[in-house]
């Protein structure tokens, strides 16, 4: 397998960290969204495009315009092509000649309109792009994000900053929201790219090259379907053995009827099959955005969750009870504290308005108490030594006085709950909503400029917990074998 | 190699092989099947019975019905000489009702396995993944409740081991009730053997072993369907 993934990574290298960009085909009528996102690019940055019409547009942006790729006088590392899709095959041929790093199609209209045209069109690019090997994304696709040299497909993408996250999506809408939300939710990428109708470059292409950049510490994966599924089930499993891989399959309950003649044709449909190569080659399934953001987090912040057993903190007696159910209902365990921990809780906590069996409710204890982030330090340290605990989780409420209004009683809080991430057991914290979903999200981005991204229900938290523990303990399973 | 089996039927033109074919093929992939021969009389029958030892069970052969108790083409317990050869005749003409057209090679003969835990084993190809093997119970658990399990081939020991303690059923194969229960390694052993076979015969499309009946010290294949690839 290395000869692949080393000429995979030499390959794409190129595209990934241009020194050069241009863009074909930007104009006025889509607001000049690829130069304005590439704005922030450290390197150099150049416009094609033959309508004198969109010349004046393209020098007040700053960028210099030419009427062919072939003229552009330095190399060119990476091409972004937004022209009409009959132009394509001669945008094609002028990436080959011009020997560029890769070339992103954004145009659409090819195979995806299911036209005779498009098919063609579609076809003939490829044709094209395979007998010269020219690395072509897409069509129908954003391409590459790379926040550390500040590439981006849209202006709201962040920048400057290098993430450890790869992300990779059929998608371009699901690659975009995926930076953007996980910005909000403390995930930074280090590259990302959208790969569209994929007639060249597949997932399993970006997924080896990622699974070899040395940046990228967990690889995130929108997929609906593959082009050489025992390729992508090989580089899966050979790239999950070293970073944790998330995938995220789209169009699962499509289902082709299929005249099986046997019992196990009946029942092998592709949504099972999916399922069965995530968990063979040790993968992390998701179902939705929202479960991609959550696990990615949960990975990134969360110390490995060894067991299921969780020691859970909630703000009062009914969110006691239902964190819980929660907790309990999507299989986890929800253990009695030792005998050591019982007498320590006991020595500090008031039982007037609260308990401490597990779940602990501190209203008294901490809401309602002067104390309170002293308090919460030491029941956090009383979970973090219980040896039947494997995770903490612990409730916070928007509402709470002191981290809404009063900065002076919030920061020991802050300061006691991000001390406590950095020493002991897997620590999640939950903001519910509580009765405000904009305090909520205030204080969840509060939290996440500290470095503690948060969930937002208890049910995404427990979802998320069951996820991360059975993948640990298949990530054991898998090292033992 | 491609076993004879498989190229005397494309040579025929055959894609379904029948059960005493399927069977072959499959023993000789090293996996136990229970002993079925081709009887293609009445009396041939009886005395395939009778060396077999009673009770046994006949089966109606060709390569034209796939869903043979369906259309009366199955028989089972029988004790002695005489049901057999009734039995012989009611398959014979059940058949020949069922469609006039299908061509019958006769009918098999196999002695009855005793009572087990009835499991299944099975490949059907996916598009994008190439063959696909499942285990699951037997009967109702794997036709009604569909508690089944897969792995992309080729398996490897963890897989064939976790996929068996996959299913939901799974504490039947440990002996539920003081009932005998299964040997798992015995069972995992048969699904690497299975994953090796596919691996290697590329000619096969589809397969079910339906069922193997598991005992704790050794597991055999009652039926066996296999279907080919169609040539091009």
């Amino acid at each position: 397998m290395t000869s692949t993934t080393q000429s995979t990574r030499n390959r794409l290298d190129r595209a990934f960290n241009p020194r050069s960009v241009a863009v074909v085909g930007d104009k006025q009528a889509l607001g000049y969204m690829w130069l304005r996102s590439l704005s922030s690019f450290k390197g150099k940055v150049y416009s094609v495009q033959i309508d004198p019409g969109e010349f004046p547009g393209i020098a007040e942006l700053g960028v210099t315009n030419y009427l062919s790729l072939l003229d552009i006088p330095e190399p060119v590392d990476y091409v972004i092509a937004a022209v009409p899709r009959a132009v394509a095959p001669g945008i094609v041929e002028d990436c080959i000649r011009k020997e560029v790093g890769g070339v992103c199609f954004f145009t659409s209209g090819f195979a995806e309109t299911d036209t005779g045209e498009g098919i063609r069109l579609q076809r003939e690019i490829a044709d094209m792009a395979s007998a010269a090997g020219l690395n072509l994304i897409g069509p129908n696709c954003v391409g590459i994000y790379n926040p550390e040299i500040g590439l981006r497909h849209t202006a709201a993408q962040a920048y400057g900053e290098k993430g450890s996250v790869g992300f990779i999506a059929q998608s371009g809408t699901h690659a975009t929201l995926f930076s953007i939300l996980g910005e909000q939710n403390g995930i930074k990428i280090s590259k990302s790219v959208s790969y569209g109708n994929a007639v060249i470059l597949d997932s399993t292409d970006f997924l080896e090259y990622l699974g070899e950049d040395e940046g990228t510490e967990i690889i995130g994966l929108y997929v609906e379907g593959v082009k050489e599924g025992r390729r992508f089930f090989d580089c899966l499993r050979h790239v999950a053995r070293r970073k944790p891989v998330v995938i995220w399959k789209g169009g699962e309950t499509e289902e082709g009827a299929r005249a099986t003649a046997s019992h196990t044709g009946a029942l092998a449909e592709s949504g099972i099959v999916w399922q069965t190569v995530i968990k063979q080659c040790g993968a992390i399934k998701v179902d939705s955005l929202e479960e991609m953001i959550d696990t990615v987090k949960a990975l990134l912040y969360v110390k490995p969750i060894k067991g299921t057993g969780v020691g859970l903190i909630a703000m009062s007696g009914g969110q006691a009870v239902v964190i819980a159910d929660v907790f309990a209902r999507t299989g986890l365990e929800i253990p009695l504290l030792s005998q050591r921990s019982y007498k320590r809780l006991a020595a500090f906590f008031n039982i007037i308005g609260g308990s401490y069996r597990n779940p602990l409710d501190i209203s008294s204890t901490f809401l309602m108490a002067d104390n309170g982030a002293s308090s919460l330090n030491s029941m956090l340290d009383v979970l973090g030594s219980d040896p039947g605990i494997d995770c903490i989780a612990l409730e916070l409420f928007p509402v709470i006085r002191p981290l809404s209004k009063d900065a002076e009683t919030a920061d020991p809080i802050l300061d006691a709950i991000s001390d406590f991430k950095k020493r002991a057991k897997p620590f999640i914290i939950i903001v519910t909503t509580a009765n405000s979903d904009a305090l909520a999200t205030e204080m969840r981005d509060k939290l996440v400029q500290r470095g503690i991204p948060s969930f937002s229900s208890f049910e995404r938290a427990a979802k998320t917990v069951k996820k991360l523990a059975e993948f640990y303990q298949s990530r054991k399973a898998l090292s033992q074998n | 190699m491609p076993s004879k089996i498989i190229s005397d039927a494309l040579k025929n033109g055959r894609t379904v092989l029948t059960e005493v074919e399927s069977k072959k093929l499959i023993s000789e992939a090293g996996i136990p099947v229970i002993e079925t021969r081709l009887a293609k009389t009445k009396a041939e029958a009886v005395s395939i019975a009778k060396k077999t030892g009673f009770p046994v069970a006949l089966k109606v052969v060709s390569p034209d019905i796939i869903h043979k108790s369906d259309s009366g083409g199955v028989k089972l317990g029988l004790e002695n000489a005489a049901q057999v050869g009734r039995a012989y005749s009611e398959i014979l003409s059940a058949a020949r009702q069922a469609s006039r057209k299908a061509r019958i090679d006769g009918v098999s003969v196999q002695k009855m396995a005793k009572p087990g835990v009835e499991v299944i084993m099975g490949m059907s190809k996916d598009e994008q993944f190439g063959p696909v093997l499942m285990f699951g119970l037997g009967g109702v658990f794997v036709e009604v409740l569909k508690d089944v399990a897969f792995r992309i081939v080729p398996l490897v020991r963890r897989d064939a081991s976790q996929m068996i303690r996959e299913i939901k059923g799974y504490p039947l194969l440990e002996g539920y009730r003081g009932q005998e229960p299964a040997n798992i390694t015995i069972l995992e052993d048969m699904l690497l053997k299975l994953s090796d076979f596919i691996d290697k015969t590329p000619a096969i499309k589809e397969l079910d072993l339906n069922p193997i009946i598991a005992y704790s010290d050794s597991a055999v294949a009652v039926d066996a369907r296999v279907i080919l690839e169609t040539q091009t």
